[in-house]
């Protein structure tokens, strides 16, 4: 079951490369998020304590309902509603994603070699940092960088998995607040932008370079 | 038990009631009577040696954290000192509501980095970097410029993602312990006494994305331009912070990987790696000082270039490594100075560019006294304690015979040095178009900020000439934990 629900974090890559708009990104965070908290409730499921049970509601709560409804509140801050594409569809990053995934399971696999670790969930792991950085590299729109960063999160909460790394909870649940602030933040610096220079969040960064 | 309470609960209460007073007096009194309270109890901490934590917790004062505690509060010491003048001179209503963050901000900054030096469990330590990347946003932001939040989203986006980088490696450092160690553990001396049976294909791969990781804090190449964008674009006295205390921190969080790595036989290429970074810093370095128009952003690279010669010394070994932690607490000294000047320069001129900064002898005479001492101070003149640490660093490589990184790091130094020589003897010297005249309308007046400029740079040479026991008795010893021999 947890191949399953990491296959199909695999396929949210796959749509994440297939559209452009911003709904679907947030669409794309909580399916990501239920699928991230089902794997964690699964691999500890033979091994039952509350903390585990506290440790998938927290990540439930933050990444399906919390982080996405804040998301939500910025587009509609910015206006973003109608016109919310980052930018014009492309094939080739479509391509670059599903090229991603493939080498994600095939480095998975070879490291299963040297190590015992999960292959399906590290190689879904791997795929999520990698397509979250290409999110951010292939979209300008800082919000789309976020919903990025936030992908990368995702794998990285595989990663954990895929590597049968077992954490205190306390340190999960700190991890979670970090990212909740972290977003909290970015969320502020896109407002300030949009409120200090209202053509802001769709140009981009470049003013301190060398 | 005491000494615990002072670093630790000390800046809390600090940063809530500056957070709940409204008075600037009122904060700024608070600030610097935590910041006086920290430097007394990180001073003893570096004298006794001891730890008043029970061996084996999450938490504990050991050499090498006292030694980085007297750093940062003396860093933090010097910026509370300089503080009250620089939000004096910020008067506009624009500023009112950075100002109000600005003493939260800093005793929220002081408490986070003082968490990082004392946890010793790998994933906390991780979690609460993070807090500090956290207390820097308001303070980068102080001037709610369009740079500024820019400066501001570019250090929030590439540090965090360097943290996850640092995540990694602490999953990775959890793997290689299995079936060795308390796994769930993680703390620092259980993986120190357990290093030996450590997985070293995992414990390898944990220090590369360690170092990656946390380049991005340290600013190291090539992660270093989020904290070069930040560090120039900051205010004077929180860039201060940043370049002498911030990535001081980073080192240490890079150091306590590298206890790990260090008993086991992955420490020669954590080595290599070290020694790479370094070298790859010094030579951005030295190509963006050399075509830098901008003095602050010189100032920044000038960082990126010290922290280059660190991972040099760290990756050296032996007397390097003595010479990469006197480093460290040397240029925090230096950096300080420097940067407390170009506030004042800023201020004068209204300019960070160095074409536009003239006759700073004549209009600014007790500033460019201080900026020249600073500046000879950083680019490691004798007796400044800088020339005695990259002494050390350059005696370790001629004793290991590393002759082809001896002569990159020589060479990258050098231009470094001429490149920054450049920018500094030019806004000394070069005459206001115009003006003839040898008389300034209103010639500046000693301040406080010219005071601590020149003690900062000053502290060092006694330091450095007179050796005092308690300091380099806890070098030594952290030296012997790395398993390193003078």
């Amino acid at each position: 079951m947890i191949n399953v629900l990491t296959i199909l974090f695999c396929l949210t890559l796959i749509y994440l490369a297939c559209t452009t708009r911003l709904t679907a990104y947030v669409l794309i965070l909580v399916l990501q998020g239920a699928l991230v908290a089902g794997v964690h409730t699964l691999a500890f499921f033979g091994d039952f304590s509350w903390s585990h049970i506290v440790v998938a509601a927290a990540v439930l709560l933050v990444r399906t309902v919390i982080i996405p409804l804040f998301i939500i509140r910025i587009i509609r801050q910015l206006d973003l509603g109608h016109g919310d594409r980052t930018r014009r569809y492309h094939p080739g990053f479509l391509i670059q994603m599903s090229a991603i995934v493939v080498i994600a399971f095939l480095i998975a696999n070879q490291l299963s070699g040297l190590a015992s670790v999960s292959v399906i969930p590290l190689g879904a792991a791997i795929a999520g940092m990698a397509g979250g950085g290409l999110l951010i590299v292939r979209r300008r729109l800082l919000l789309a960088h976020v919903v990025g960063f936030l992908i990368i999160e995702n794998g990285l909460f595989l990663l954990g998995i895929g590597v049968q790394a077992q954490m205190p909870w306390v340190i999960e649940l700190a991890g979670l607040l970090d990212l909740f602030v972290l977003v909290f933040l970015m969320g502020i610096a896109i407002n300030q932008l949009k409120s200090h220079f209202p053509e802001a969040e769709r140009v981009e960064l470049t003013t301190l370079q060398d | 038990m005491l000494v615990v309470l002072v670093l630790i609960l000390l800046p809390l209460i600090g940063a809530g009631l500056t957070a709940w007073g409204r008075s600037d007096r009122v904060n700024h009194r608070v600030t610097l009577l935590v910041g006086i309270a920290h430097v007394v109890a990180s001073l003893y901490c570096l004298i006794s040696q001891q730890n008043p934590f029970p061996a084996g917790w999450w938490l504990a004062v050991d050499p090498l954290a006292s030694f980085f505690l007297v750093i940062l509060s003396h860093t933090f010491l010097l910026v509370s000192l300089y503080s009250p003048g620089f939000l004096k001179r910020m008067a506009g209503p624009e500023y009112e509501p950075s100002k109000r963050l600005f003493y939260p901000g800093l005793n929220f900054y002081l408490l986070a980095n003082t968490l990082v030096l004392v946890v010793q469990q790998f994933a906390l330590i991780w979690v609460v970097l993070e807090l500090t990347t956290f207390s820097l946003v308001p303070l980068i932001f102080f001037y709610r410029s369009r740079e500024s939040l820019e400066a501001v989203w570019k250090y929030l986006f590439l540090v965090s993602l360097g943290l996850i980088f640092l995540f990694v490696a602490v999953l990775f450092l959890g793997v290689s312990a299995q079936g060795a160690a308390d796994y769930t553990g993680l703390v620092v001396s259980r993986m120190v006494s357990a290093a030996p049976q450590l997985n070293p294909f995992w414990l390898k791969a944990s220090f590369i994305f360690a170092l990656v990781g946390l380049s991005a804090k340290i600013g190291l190449a090539p992660m270093h331009p989020g904290d070069v964008d930040a560090t120039s674009n900051a205010p004077a006295p929180v860039a201060a912070l940043m370049a002498g205390s911030l990535r001081s921190t980073a080192v240490l969080v890079l150091l306590r990987f590298y206890q790990v790595v260090a008993p086991t036989k992955v420490q020669p290429f954590a080595q290599k790696l070290l020694i790479f970074a370094g070298l790859l810093s010094l030579a951005v370095a030295a190509v963006y000082i050399w075509r830098n128009r901008n003095y602050k952003r010189m100032l920044a690279y000038s960082s990126v270039e010290h922290l280059g010669i660190i991972s040099v010394g760290l990756g050296i070994g032996g007397v390097a490594l003595l010479g990469a932690l006197l480093h460290l607490l040397f240029s925090s000294f230096g950096k300080a100075a420097l940067f407390f000047m170009a506030g004042n320069i800023h201020r004068s001129y209204g300019s960070r560019e160095v074409e536009r900064i003239t006759d700073l002898i004549r209009r600014l005479p007790w500033s460019a006294l201080v900026w020249a001492i600073a500046f000879f101070y950083i680019v490691g003149t004798p007796p400044f304690g800088i020339f005695f640490s990259e002494v050390f660093v350059l005696k370790g490589m001629i004793h290991g015979g590393n002759w082809v990184s001896l002569c990159l790091f020589l060479a990258l130094l050098m231009v470094s040095f001429i490149g920054m020589s450049r920018a500094v003897l030019r806004m000394l010297q070069m005459p206001e178009p115009g003006t003839s005249t040898l008389t300034v309308a209103n010639p500046e007046r000693l301040n406080l900020s010219h005071v601590l400029g020149l003690y900062a740079v000053a502290v060092s040479v006694p330091l450095a000439l007179l050796q005092p026991a308690a300091l380099f008795d806890c070098l030594h010893t952290i030296l012997a934990g790395f398993g390193a021999k003078l």
